[in-house]
């Protein structure tokens, strides 16, 4: 009987070895889910679109386009947006799409259990007008409001509810945790979590098929140079990311390449505004220095951003000079300059400001969250100690990063930050905005700007776009003014796969399967 | 001519001894083992270079104001494209000079391998001649507390401490937390392996005449085990002092590797090793291969010491 | 000696009971699970609804105690990451990490005892002090780096073997095996190597000076006087009486091959529950952790109590030392 067992097993698994043509692919971390509603992080949203579909997606450009609404307009002057619906539509399992799904969807995803409710905070309704036509009515005019909901995957009512699955489960488990019922090209056929994943091409699909994939495997490999290994030697066609400091070899190896872009995050150094005295370093507890703007700007002259690109990102990141890439919607083009790289001016700023033998204080870092993110805040501690200032560097990892930053336990700290509307009112609302329940909710260190808060609403609701520039790059230059935040870099993206394979790189880090061709 | 401090007598006193060292069966295994010798002199080679890092290294890689990061990657021997700065073994990422890291991550590395033994040695040693000697309940609360000392591997032990010593230590001693808990962490997951030994030698020695005969003079518990047991329990716990020595550098290493171990900014041997294994694809290979040469000839020569230490320690193999 | 065995298992439990306290007293320092848990777009109110729904307003002995309610049912809770229960996803996961423990254990066994029975007849040969010093150079290097340069040699220039994971891999019931497909036997020779180099080096040695001293001992010499053939006095006699401390050694060397495979499963991504708690530590995933520390502690204290027993039963002397 055992015996039995193992020949049927064997003679099954030899069988899915020899038919399929398989790309594989690996990752950092694995998609924690398959419910595109319960988490909202790159890795689950990046991934789910390949089985999820929302009713805009974006393309190669990041531009948003028709997916399963084939139009919207908005309704009167900023009550809400009317969207059709594609018609034809089918899930994986044959069912229909529909009006009802959207509002089923809808009240999914922006129920108290899910993760990503906070897109549909100006949403008061959504109403179906008929089986392909859906209003979504807003309290307020929302002119972007289509761009923030690209991510807003469907899913299928009825299959939810044989299955129930209604309510996303973050701190239990259900149907939607390991199985996927979307519309988009690919199919979930297996998946084992922190494993592997198995896509297969969905053959209803409506759109254009550009792939040539017959199977997809994801799997997760977390070091790095383990990931690396895999590549050259072809345990894997595609790793993201690639270690900065490989690129340039492994891009003159044989039988690989590397395919390299901006990222949307731009990494910069935070402040410690409003606390009374200093946290770190051998000065602890006296008055803190940072809350005032001179010594903000001194450490902006003394950070060498184009050495740290140069040596420790190896050439493969571009400057910030705002707290958004240029790429970015609403980006300010008349605050395009970086502050200059110059330590006297930086020493005389310290000395003005009362610290002509600079101070010491605490530098918190993460080591595992950002490209590098080590390496930099170590580059940036030898800077800061040309200037006469003495940062005592503490990196930690990510899991006690935020609660650290949190409980004010800093007076320096690295922030990484990628605009999940891919517009410039984004990093004011959680970043710049005085901090509080809703709003300003990663303001660590406290800026308060009476200017920015009332300007905040009315960039969120102005429908000119050029009133609607105007003011941001009056909040722009606000942030540059204050040195709010110092930004340093955006980050780079960097894929490495082998030889024969084609795709397509966006900047919000998503892998598109189809846009992939195996040659 | 003045007064020589030491006189004649104890001169001849001291020569005599070392002499005796020289000439007694282990001192005649030692000088009929080109190993041992070889293993000593690069033992002793590496712990002096520790010891006076300052004064060989060319540079003060602990000091960040003198650092140019302009400096990163200059491989071996060869001058830097931008500086024009050259450095014997290099630089790393953030252009320190890799011979001058090495001598002053030898010197954590080291100081850390050798406090925590010490710290394993003395707590093994002290509670294992307790449950040895006093036996019952102090006996069974000791093994027991060993027992869970086993279950946590020593990486999960390093990890806990290490969150918790971080929420507990003042700010200004933050940089140097990572160095106790790593001595805390390796000393704790060692300590057990002394403890038995120490304990069965006990056990067994307990119940010889001699132990029993100083008993019945009156001699206290404390005196019994210092004095009588102890010294008989020496050798092995010699042998495995020497072996742990070894265990513990590597541990530290692997330690670094799960992000426990000594900050980058102070990096030992491990935490280079751990950097430098970033860069094993992309060409870099003197950031990792000197410090994996200096830990492996260190471990090497400290693992050969205690093998030989072994062998001529039992007399019953010679 | 019924008493004895009652007595022991008791003590057992309660080790298990102080070591699940002490990891509960300790788990909050690794980190805040709520933050990793939710987008960045999530509000304040979020954060303390969902701390509150996963019980973390609570002391750590509260929580410890819910754990407890749970573990004696069998219920580990569900994984903060992976939203699912946790002892399922440890049921899929043990097989990886028991089945390259086990390879590794034979390979250790197999290669130790061989290489050191022959550095023990050859004693001074240039062979096995060739071999001695070999051996020590696999163990004077962490075990991280010998896996990536394992890897870097045997993958990537050589080609011969895979650098990650476990291969085709086949489920019988539960279980899922490597040992069935050619590729999940590839897969197996890199982390087994990697993770067995320790314990072989270390098995080696014992046999090796545990046989010396075997040979050295008069009923060896009356067996040669007796013209019995060296190879018979060798292994028939000799070897027999070395293995009663390689099996001690080896019996407790199990429990932290298991331990370290945490590190040789991170160096090549092998899915064991090694991998599992390393992802659970990055994630401060609490219910995984517990239910790992449990899991190794049951296994290692069971391994214990089975040594200690075993002890009493072979020595009569420690058997009243026991009662006493």
């Amino acid at each position: 009987m055992k015996r039995a067992l193992t020949l049927t097993a064997m003679a099954l698994c030899l069988g899915t070895a020899a038919t399929a043509e398989t790309f594989r692919w690996a990752t950092t971390t694995d998609p924690q889910t398959m419910d595109p509603h319960a988490v909202s992080s790159a890795p689950v949203l990046g991934f789910l679109n390949n089985v999820y579909e929302g009713l805009v997606r974006r393309g190669r450009d990041m531009s948003i386009e028709p997916a399963l609404a084939t139009d919207w307009e908005p309704i009167g002057a900023g009550d809400g947006w009317r969207f059709t619906l594609r018609q034809g539509v089918t899930f994986h399992d044959g069912s229909d799409f529909t009006a009802e799904d959207v509002l089923f969807s809808y009240q999914r995803a922006s129920s108290e259990q899910s993760d990503v409710a906070s897109w549909f905070s100006p949403v008061s309704e959504v109403i179906v007008v008929d089986e392909f036509t859906v209003d979504i009515m807003t309290t307020s005019p929302q002119p972007i409001f289509p761009d923030s909901i690209a991510n807003w995957m469907m899913m299928d009512s009825g299959w939810a509810a044989a299955n129930g699955a209604e309510l996303p489960a973050r701190d239990a488990e259900n149907h939607a945790t390991l199985n996927a019922n979307g519309t988009a090209a690919f199919m979930l056929a297996e998946r084992q979590p922190g494993l592997s994943t198995v896509l297969v091409p969905f053959d209803g699909w409506w759109g254009d098929v550009e792939h040539n994939i017959t199977r997809a495997e994801l799997t997760p490999i977390q070091n790095s140079a383990t990931a690396v290994a895999a590549l050259l030697s072809g345990d894997v066609d595609m790793i993201d990311p690639v270690p900065i400091q490989d690129a340039a070899r492994l891009s003159e190896t044989d039988g690989v390449k590397v395919v390299q872009g901006i990222e949307a995050r731009v990494i910069m150094l935070g402040f410690a505004h409003d606390h009374e005295v200093l946290y770190g370093g051998a000065d602890a507890g006296a008055p803190n220095p940072f809350a005032d703007v001179r010594v903000r700007r001194a450490v902006a002259h003394a950070v060498n951003v184009d050495a740290i690109l140069q040596t420790i990102m190896r050439g493969n990141a571009e400057p910030a000079s705002q707290l958004v890439s240029p790429a970015m919607r609403g980006y300010s083009e008349i605050h395009a300059a970086r502050p200059a790289v110059d330590p006297d001016a930086a020493r005389a700023l310290l000395a003005e400001a009362g610290y002509p033998d600079g101070f010491s204080f605490g530098l918190s870092c993460p080591n595992d969250r950002y490209l590098n993110d080590e390496s930099v805040c170590q580059a940036v501690v030898g800077m800061l100690a040309q200037i006469g200032l003495e940062a005592q560097l503490d990196a930690m990892p990510v899991s006690n990063y935020w609660p650290e930053l949190r409980a004010d336990n800093f007076d320096m700290y690295l922030l990484g930050w990628s605009p999940g509307t891919f517009d410039a009112e984004h990093p004011i609302r959680f970043l710049v905005h005085t901090s509080g329940e809703r709003l300003g909710t990663w303001n660590f260190g406290g800026y308060s700007n009476p200017r920015i808060d009332e300007m905040l609403p009315l960039i969120q609701s102005e429908i000119d776009d050029a009133a609607r520039q105007a003011m941001l790059d009056e909040a722009a230059g606000i942030i540059q003014e204050d040195m709010v935040y110092l930004p340093m870099y955006v980050q780079p993206l960097i894929w490495g796969t082998r030889d024969n394979i084609d795709l397509t790189q966006r900047p919000d880090n998503f892998f598109i399967l189809r846009w992939v061709a195996v040659n | 001519m003045t007064d020589t401090p030491i006189t004649p007598p104890e001169k001849a006193r001291a020569r005599s001894r070392l002499y005796m060292a020289w000439d007694s069966d282990v001192g005649y295994s030692f000088r009929h083992s080109p190993v041992a010798m070889v293993s000593l002199f690069v033992t002793l080679l590496l712990v002096l270079a520790a010891v006076f890092s300052p004064l060989i290294a060319p540079h003060d890689p602990f000091n960040p104001a003198t650092l140019n990061l302009m400096n990163g990657f200059t491989p071996p021997g060869e001058a830097n494209a931008f500086t024009g700065e050259s450095f014997l073994l290099g630089t790393d990422d953030q252009g320190r000079d890799v011979f001058s890291t090495i001598l002053y991550g030898l010197r954590i590395s080291l100081f850390v391998g050798f406090a925590a033994v010490l710290f394993a040695m003395v707590l093994g040693i002290s509670l294992g001649l307790l449950a040895g000697y006093v036996g019952g309940w102090t006996e069974t609360i000791i093994m027991r507390v060993a027992d869970v000392q086993l279950t946590f591997p020593a990486i999960l032990v390093a990890m806990l401490i290490f969150g918790v010593a971080k929420g507990i230590t003042p700010i200004e001693y933050r940089d140097q937390v990572a160095i106790w808990v790593l001595i805390i962490a390796i000393g704790l997951s060692d300590w057990v392996q002394f403890a038995r030994v120490v304990r069965g030698a006990t056990l067994v020695e307990k119940s010889k005449e001699y132990v029993q005969a100083a008993r019945l003079i009156g001699r206290t518990p404390l005196a019994i085990m210092v004095r009588h047991i102890l010294p008989n329990v020496l050798s092995p716990v010699l042998v495995i002092a020497t072996i742990s020595l070894a265990l513990a550098i590597i541990a530290e290493a692997t330690l670094s590797f799960l992000g426990v171990g000594a900050p980058p900014t102070q990096p030992s041997l491990g935490t280079l090793i751990r950097i430098g294994q970033g860069f094993l694809f992309s060409g870099e290979w003197w950031i990792l291969f000197f410090p994996a040469c200096t830990l492996l000839a260190l471990a090497l020569a400290v693992n050969l010491l205690g093998d030989w230490l072994r062998d001529a320690l039992n007399p019953r193999l010679r | 000696m019924l008493n004895y065995i009652i007595r022991r298992v008791l003590q057992s439990v309660l080790v298990l009971l102080v070591v699940g306290l002490v990891a509960f007293a300790m788990f909050r320092f690794v980190g805040d699970p709520v933050d990793n848990m939710l987008g960045q777009e999530r509000t304040m109110e979020d954060v303390e609804r969902l701390r509150e729904q996963l019980g973390l307003d609570q002391s750590f002995v509260v929580q410890y105690y819910r754990f407890l309610e749970g573990a004696v049912q069998g219920e580990f809770g569900i994984s903060y990451r992976q939203g699912r229960q946790v002892s399922e996803i440890i049921a899929e996961r043990i097989p990886a990490t028991l089945e390259l423990a086990a390879v590794s254990g034979v390979f250790a066994l197999v290669l130790g005892i061989g290489l050191g029975v022959f550095t023990a007849i050859r004693r001074d040969g240039f062979a096995s002090n060739a071999i001695m010093t070999l051996s020590l150079i696999g163990v004077s290097l962490p075990t991280f780096l010998i896996g990536i340069l394992l890897i870097y040699l045997f993958s990537v220039e050589l080609g011969w073997l895979p650098s990650f994971g476990r291969g085709e891999v086949v489920q019988i019931g539960g279980w899922s095996t490597g040992f069935l497909t050619q590729s999940g036997l590839m897969a197996l020779i890199l982390p087994s190597i990697t993770l067995g180099l320790y314990q072989m080096t270390l098995i080696m040695r014992l046999v090796r000076s545990e046989m010396l001293e075997v040979l050295r001992q008069d009923y060896i010499r009356f067996a040669r006087a007796r013209g019995l053939k060296q190879r018979a006095i060798n292994f028939r006699h000799a070897l027999k009486n070395t293995l009663v401390p390689v099996i001690t050694v080896t019996g407790l060397q199990l429990g932290s091959i298991i331990a370290f495979a945490i590190i040789t499963e991170t160096v090549f991504q092998w899915p064991g529950v090694g991998l599992l708690f390393i992802n659970a530590i990055q994630f401060v995933d609490i219910p995984v952790m517990a239910a790992y520390l449990m899991l190794i502690s049951v296994m290692f204290v069971g391994i214990n109590l089975a040594v200690d027993l075993l002890y009493v039963a072979i020595d009569p002397r420690l058997r009243t030392e026991g009662k006493s």
